[in-house]
């Protein structure tokens, strides 16, 4: 294992009853990198994402974020991990409708244990930059989808992950608000040293990732830089 | 058709989930509709008793000329009441009253057929010797209150010392009614019967308010899923009438097919129902089925509510499709809720005192008003707990609470109602040391102020014949007749003077259990036509009665009144689940831990349960304070502390229950739009 390696996946298998989702893939992500996940809909892009961020076990092959295995730990050191060291971003649903945009962004940071006050603050400091300066006090119905998804960044970053994982987050925008959301997240992640795994189905924006990897009938088909199989 | 087409595929697409809200607002359904056959079966049961004793409440003769002469009276053995009816009649071939097969003979017996068991039971000198001998004549259920129930009807001549109308009198006890003129064995209800039909009244009222609010949340869950999909098909064009009508239909065949399942059910209660003992027995099987057309209107009501409630639930998404898709916040409710709640409550005690009828609707507006200021209040509750809360639990907890106030209402608002209820009747239920202790060996009989004498040497002897040890004394005034050249018999009775027409012959005897006491009274049978021996005790047992079906029937409106705040808590705690389940399964994706999950919907639920639980007990207890009459008791207590736990308990239970649910649609938090 290298030295800048965050988080890898090995030979991981994952079957939903006589379907194979994945069938032994592999995947290395460097610190600070940024990785797309590419392929047709069905090939085990999400359920891949799954399994590297700890949300489902794989059925065979091992999760290491940091050297430290993730496939094996219980739900309740998973959801710790998923809390603490990740960020998640997908195309709808993650803002809480009842919750104004800045008290979305600072619901992470009260889950850690950071008092209300020094939350709320430490969230408001990602307004401006994201381009959301005003939009502190409003709720998500009263945010444009593009808007919605810059607070959504803003909450998958508030707690310093270690890595960012987005499914498809610009899927319900239109093309020229989901690349501008797209450069923003690219952008944030690594201003703020996180690595990035993104699935998406846009070329465009799959360059602008430093590796890129497709996917295909649950097997990764080709992979560049420093991403799953060796080159 | 096209748009029932329609909504059942809706209804399948929805799919297991989809099917399982269905079942949920059919379950609900179906509860409510079985409790309301019961409130309304109550109603017709006790008119159906009344009904059935009217003919021992004679109607004085007026004009017509009287066919027979009817007085009645308590009889009493052990400790039970019997109702002795004692009837001469006038000339031949009158019609009989319910339950007779002719208007008896002089010296004829006719008996319920439990006073003929026990009459069989017990020795002869202690029960069948107070009536004539000879065969006794059964009476049939057409002429009883229940099958347990102690009648006794005895033929007499029309010159019988018994039968001869007393002079009119102010101050005799509302069970002697004594020798009457009548044209007829129809009668009247009686004035016990009746009170009886206002507390049902009551109590129906109690139980109805929380079961429509209940209803109506049932059918506000139909809608509550489908709030996407109805506006993403507003979106794609359909018209509102379509939306309206897709909904509708859906609500109301869910409702139906709930309401046939409450039937079943009802039905099958019914047995176990007409066991509650009321007034001394439980009831006839057809007493409690409230009839054919009852039955069908409520099977056409109940669909047709719930679906005009959906209707409503679903006015927003008509008006403005984007109105639900984007979760806009629903326009402020105004503090005129609550002043108008607090309006009602204040004129309450005051509009309560003027009569039964306008107290019954005081009491169903005190509710409805309850309701009314509920979401407010939630709402405001909402806003102090986001503002206060320090941890995230408290802070979504607050927010939800602001966001959808009546949402929160919908879960709290059965525990809150019933919380009224157990204020209402709480410290209103009495408790048997109200009736003090009365002596049960000192057995007082009436005689003609004339005979006492000879009387009271004749009770000496025929009670040293029976072996029953006691002493005869004369004392005071009677209180059935007295001396009509006195204007104002009370006085007469208190000064005791000597112009009262009957006195009251006292035997105190020497021991006082059943056995002897039921000896001594069937000693003295006969001894003083038209009066029977009773004792302070017996006078009691009336009222006692009545306290105990007030205790009876505290008891089973509390019981219902439970089942649906708990069942309504459990429904609506499911389904907020249901309509929230991306919002969860995405916090646990992001790492969230189911319990902080779970202490935000405690949080959602107690805080405004504490609040609104704690009002409406008060909001109860202001209601009843004119029927209460100072007479607070401490039982009454008990039962309300008893409800207050019960009820956080039950819901707090339910919301347990719901716990897998939550896990279970959390378990698999890949997010897929549905
Ligand atoms: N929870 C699940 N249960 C059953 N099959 C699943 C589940 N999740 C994914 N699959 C199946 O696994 C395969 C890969 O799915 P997914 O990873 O979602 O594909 P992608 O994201 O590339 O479109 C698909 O055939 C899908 O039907
Ligand atoms: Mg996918």
């Amino acid at each position: 294992m290298s030295e800048g390696v965050v988080l890898e996946g090995r030979a991981l298998v994952k079957r939903f009853g006589p379907a194979t989702a994945l069938a032994g893939v592999g995947l290395r992500v460097q610190r600070g990198e940024s990785v797309a996940i590419m392929g047709p809909s069905g090939s085990g892009k999400s359920t891949l994402l799954h399994c590297l961020a700890g949300i489902m076990k794989p059925d065979e092959g091992e999760v290491t974020l940091l050297g430290q295995r993730v496939d094996t730990m219980r739900e309740r050191e998973r959801s710790a991990l998923r809390r603490t060291k990740f960020g998640f971003l997908f195309q709808f649903g993650q803002l809480l409708p009842e919750l104004p945009a800045v008290e979305n962004v600072a619901l992470p940071l009260m889950l850690g244990g950071v008092p209300r006050g020094v939350a709320v603050n430490q969230a408001m400091a990602w307004f401006g930059p994201l381009g959301l300066a005003g939009m502190e006090s409003r709720r998500p119905g009263e945010l444009s989808g593009g808007q919605a998804q810059r607070v959504a960044i803003a909450r998958a970053l508030v707690t310093g992950p270690a890595v960012v994982f987005a499914d498809e987050p610009t899927g319900a925008l239109d093309q020229a608000t989901g690349q501008a959301t797209m450069d923003l997240l690219v952008e944030a992640t690594r201003g703020n040293g996180a690595s990035l795994v993104l699935v998406t189905h846009d070329r465009e924006v799959a360059r602008w990732c430093d590796g890129l990897v497709e996917v295909r009938d649950g097997l990764v088909v080709s992979g560049t830089a420093t991403a799953g199989v060796p080159r | 058709m096209n748009t029932l087409r329609l909504s059942w595929r809706l209804l399948r697409g929805g799919g297991a989930r989809g099917l399982v809200g269905a079942g949920l607002t059919l379950a609900a359904v179906a509860v409510s509709t079985a409790l309301l056959l019961f409130a309304v079966g109550m109603n017709v049961a006790f008119e159906a008793r009344a009904d059935r004793e009217a003919w021992r409440n004679p109607v004085a003769a007026q004009g017509t000329a009287a066919v027979a002469v009817q007085s009645a009276r308590p009889e009493y053995v052990g400790e039970r009441i019997i109702s002795l009816v004692e009837i001469a009649a006038l000339r031949p071939g009158v019609a009989p009253p319910p339950g007779l097969a002719r208007v008896p003979a002089p010296g004829e017996v006719w008996m319920s057929p439990a006073l003929a068991a026990l009459a069989r039971e017990l020795p002869r000198d202690e029960l069948s010797g107070r009536f004539p001998a000879g065969p006794v004549r059964i009476i049939g259920d057409a002429g009883l209150v229940h099958r347990d129930e102690l009648v006794a009807v005895v033929g007499r001549a029309a010159d019988d010392p018994a039968m001869v109308p007393p002079a009119p009198s102010l101050d005799r006890p509302l069970n002697m009614i004594p020798p009457t003129p009548v044209a007829g064995f129809a009668g009247e209800h009686g004035e016990l019967a009746s009170g009886y039909r206002i507390l049902a009244l009551i109590a129906t009222v109690l139980v109805v308010v929380p079961l429509l609010v209940f209803g109506g949340a049932a059918a506000r869950l139909t809608v509550a899923r489908r709030d996407q999909r109805l506006a993403a098909l507003r979106l794609v064009g359909a018209t509102p009438g379509q939306v309206v009508a897709m909904t509708v239909a859906e609500a109301v065949v869910v409702a139906g097919a709930g309401a046939l399942a409450g039937l079943v059910v009802y039905a099958a209660a019914v047995p176990l129902l007409a066991h509650i003992p009321i007034g001394g027995g439980g009831w006839f099987a057809g007493d409690l089925w409230p009839g054919v057309l009852l039955v069908a209107g409520v099977l056409l009501a109940v669909p047709l509510l719930v679906g005009l409630s959906a209707a409503a639930g679903l006015r927003q998404v008509v008006v403005s499709p984007l109105g639900v898709a984007r979760r806009q916040t629903p326009p402020g409710m105004r503090a005129i809720r609550l002043v108008v709640t607090l309006a009602v409550l204040a004129a309450a005690p005051v509009v309560g005192g003027i009569g039964y009828g306008a107290f019954v609707i005081m009491l169903g507006l005190g509710f409805l008003s309850i309701n009314l200021a509920g979401p407010w209040v939630v709402g405001l509750i909402g806003r102090i707990t986001t503002a206060t809360a320090r941890g995230p639990a408290r802070l979504l907890a607050g927010r939800r609470l602001v966001d959808d106030p009546r949402a929160a209402w919908r879960t709290v608002s059965g525990v809150a109602l019933t919380g009224f209820v157990a204020g209402f009747l709480g410290l209103l239920s009495p408790s048997g040391g109200l009736m003090g202790v009365r002596p049960a060996g000192e057995l007082r009989l009436e005689v003609p102020a004339r005979e006492v004498a000879a009387v009271a040497k004749a009770a000496d002897a025929r009670l040293a014949t029976a072996g029953v040890p006691a002493t005869v004394v004369v004392s005071g005034p009677g209180k059935d007749q007295v001396d009509p050249r006195e204007k104002s018999p009370a006085k007469a009775s208190e000064k005791g003077t000597g112009k009262a027409a009957a006195r009251l012959l006292t035997a105190k005897l020497e021991r006082d259990d059943p056995a002897t006491v039921d000896r001594a009274r069937t000693a003295l049978a006969g001894l003083s036509p038209g009066h029977s021996a009773t004792s302070p005790a017996d006078d009691g047992r009336e009222g006692g009665m009545l306290l105990n079906d007030v205790r009876t029937g505290t008891i089973v409106v509390l019981t219902v009144s439970f089942l649906v705040a708990v069942a309504s808590a459990g429904i609506t705690a499911a389904s907020s689940i249901l309509d929230r389940r991306q919002t969860y399964a995405l916090l646990r994706l992001a790492g969230t831990p189911l319990s902080v999950l779970d202490r935000a919907r405690r949080a959602e639920t107690l805080i405004p349960l504490t609040v609104m639980g704690g009002g409406s007990v008060l909001a109860g207890v202001v209601c009843g304070l004119p029927i209460m009459a100072g007479a607070v008791s401490v039982t009454g207590a008990v039962v309300l502390v008893g409800c207050v736990v019960l009820g956080f308990a039950g819901v707090i239970g339910a919301g347990a229950l719901t716990r897998p649910l939550l896990r279970s649609v959390t378990a698999n938090p890949a997010p897929r739009p549905d």
